[in-house]
């Protein structure tokens, strides 16, 4: 069992098959699109890539037994835990004149890959899986790597895709940085 | 406690609590942090877990003291053992984990086994292995610390000379009880406590809690507005305080709400509305006042919260240039789950290395740091000479009491304790630099 990342069968049912090359195509440019913006802070232009409704979340990864493994839940602490509200004041905070810690700018890039498009029973829904690798470098020489694995859901919004909701697991136990001021 | 190594140095001759200065080599040198590492963390007090993270019998923990590895595990009696997290056959780790419930642990290298409790139980194939006489299991067992808890805090030392917890926390046993005793069913922590790495000196963490109430304003205007739609207020030095006691610390405010507002949850407000008059009843006007006004809060050496905002934390040293920070959001037991939600949500919304205000503060405590590797600037001095003068004495606040929460007394104090074990060859040299009032006495009426 799992401790945190979602496991489907390999074999079973290859639901990736039935997504149209199309769609695969046009899942992987939105994907692309939303971590240019990441990389370049447009983060206001990011939030309107989310449904009304969205939950974002990045729960912590525990480190256990096997034997003692289990889901995380959002009744506990997790590095976001979002609504569209809670990440629009995260945003609001980088648009202040005053958030010096931001300044100067970090360097970004979010790299995307390992994309897999799942259709579900809701014709407009999609379940993405795909794995961000953010690389960070601030300051003089301060460099940070983040890999986290998604699972999203994506929604057609009068035939725009949006996110719906997105779960992030990082592969860090402990978080080897001062902090995190970026989405992934 | 005997020292481990020859005192080389007075460590008052960094720290000037008189002219209000500290010398930078003690957030840099390697030298002062091991002997922080034997004259503090081997011997004081520390908090290592709060009871509610291991309710269940052989449910354990993993921290540290220090950089001392500990697994703290609740007993079937309900006790808590804390004990070194280290095989004492090739010294490997004993357990690997965060947490989790085992009913006993064994080493991965040989397999020796241990009892949840810590006692060494056995060896793999002992018949063939050992000889009778070879080895005394009840003396082989991983080094067990002194345990002790305060209203669902568990704290331990290695120090057996150590005074006891509720001489080391003092009065400030007055304050704590703000935090952990406000409602009758006590406190828990949410599940799960984030870790991360800064590369600061922990004591910068620490001292910032302790009593900096200024950087408030300025490091944290962005997140501030951001979450409030305005900037935190300066607060006017009349009404506000700082307090300390042996090197613990309260800065706080008497507006009675601001940190419970910060977290813009208007659930939070409406709860603690209803709460406060019983909170009078248990504690005092004054100190029901005191929960959830703007304030933050340091218990010497290394641990940290904000009462209002129900962010809890242990700074974790790992050398002179970083700690490790473990975050927590401490609740009130009775509290509805959708309030403890709200707080787990909120307080990690602020309060973690994603947080709106976390954010904020490692970058300038890593500069803090950082820049010390010039020799020159190494060799100049840190100003902490902010409200020399505001001394007071209070009524009803117990401790060395300064007014107006802008001030570094506090840090002052904490610094100060910190050269006075420094420099300590026993527990007798440790001065109490303050006058109880509560000694032997319980902080709350039953």
């Amino acid at each position: 069992m799992s401790q945190t990342l979602s496991k489907t069968s390999g074999t079973k049912k290859n639901t990736a098959n039935h997504a149209s090359l199309e769609l695969i195509n046009e899942v992987q440019q939105f994907l692309y699109r939303e971590a240019r913006l990441l990389d370049a802070e447009q983060f206001r232009d990011w939030l309107g890539m989310l449904t009304e409704d969205i939950h974002y979340w990045m729960p912590y990864r525990y480190q256990r037994y096997r034997r003692n493994e289990k889901d995380p839940t959002i009744y506990e602490a997790s590095y976001f835990n979002d609504s569209l509200d809670d990440l629009d004041k995260r945003v609001r905070r980088t648009e202040m004149d005053t958030c010096r810690s931001e300044d100067p700018a970090s360097r970004f890039a979010h790299v995307i890959t390992n994309i897999e498009v799942e259709l579900t029973e809701n014709s407009d829904e999609l379940t993405v899986y795909s794995l961000t690798s953010v690389h960070r470098n601030m300051n003089e020489d301060d460099g940070h790597v983040m890999i986290g694995h998604r699972e999203d859901l994506l929604r057609r919004v009068n035939s725009e895709l949006k996110i719906a909701r997105r779960k992030i697991i990082l592969d860090q136990n402990i978080f080897t940085n001062k902090k995190l001021n970026t989405f992934l | 406690m005997n020292a481990i190594t020859p005192n080389p140095f007075d460590y008052h001759q960094f720290v000037n609590t008189e002219e209000g200065w500290i010398d930078r080599r003690i957030f840099w040198e390697e030298t002062i942090y091991q002997r922080e590492l034997e004259q503090i963390f081997a011997k004081a007090w520390q908090f290592v877990a709060h009871d509610s993270m291991i309710p269940e019998t052989n449910d354990f923990y993993t921290t540290y003291m220090g950089e001392d590895g500990v697994i703290v595990s609740r007993q079937k009696d309900g006790s808590v053992n804390v004990f070194l997290n280290s095989c004492p056959h090739r010294g490997n780790k004993i357990c690997l984990a965060d947490e989790g419930n085992a009913r006993n642990f064994s080493c991965n290298y040989h397999g020796w086994g241990f009892s949840p409790g810590g006692k060494l139980l056995g060896l793999p194939n002992e018949q063939i292995v050992y000889d009778d006489g070879d080895i005394d299991l009840e003396r082989w067992g991983p080094r067990q610390a002194r345990v002790d808890t305060y209203k669902g805090l568990i704290f331990a030392t290695f120090d057996e000379e150590a005074p006891s917890l509720e001489e080391f926390l003092g009065d400030f046993r007055w304050y704590l009880d703000i935090m952990l005793d406000h409602d009758e069913g006590g406190t828990e922590f949410i599940g799960g406590g984030i870790k991360s790495y800064i590369n600061a000196n922990w004591k910068f963490g620490i001292e910032n809690f302790i009593g900096d109430a200024y950087h408030g304003a300025w490091t944290h205007d962005s997140g501030a507005r951001a979450l409030m739609g305005e900037s935190l207020p300066v607060p006017e030095p009349a009404g506000s305080y700082q307090a300390s006691m042996n090197g613990h610390g309260w800065e706080f405010g008497t507006d009675g709400f601001y940190d419970l507002a910060i977290l813009g949850q208007p659930k939070i407000l409406e709860y603690y509305e209803k709460l406060k008059p019983k909170m009078a009843e248990r504690l005092g006007e004054l100190r029901a006042t005191i929960f959830g006004s703007l304030a933050s809060v340091a218990m010497f050496p290394n641990c940290s919260f904000l009462p209002g905002v129900q962010a809890f934390r242990v700074w974790l040293p790992r050398g002179p240039r970083k700690l490790e920070l473990r975050t927590w959001t401490i609740v009130n037991k009775n509290m509805p789950d959708e309030i403890k939600q709200a707080f787990n949500i909120a307080c990690n919304q602020t309060f973690n290395p994603a947080g709106i205000f976390e954010m904020d503060d490692g970058d300038n405590w890593e500069g803090n740091t950082s820049i010390n590797k010039g020799v020159v600037t190494r060799g100049e001095k840190l100003h902490y000479g902010c409200g020399m003068k505001r001394r007071i004495e209070h009524s009803e606040l117990p401790g060395v009491i300064y007014e107006s929460q802008y001030s570094e007394a506090n840090q002052r104090q904490f610094y100060q304790r910190w050269a006075d074990l420094m420099s300590a060859r026993s527990w007798d040299d440790v001065p109490t630099r303050y006058t109880p009032r509560y000694a032997g006495k319980p902080t709350r009426p039953e």
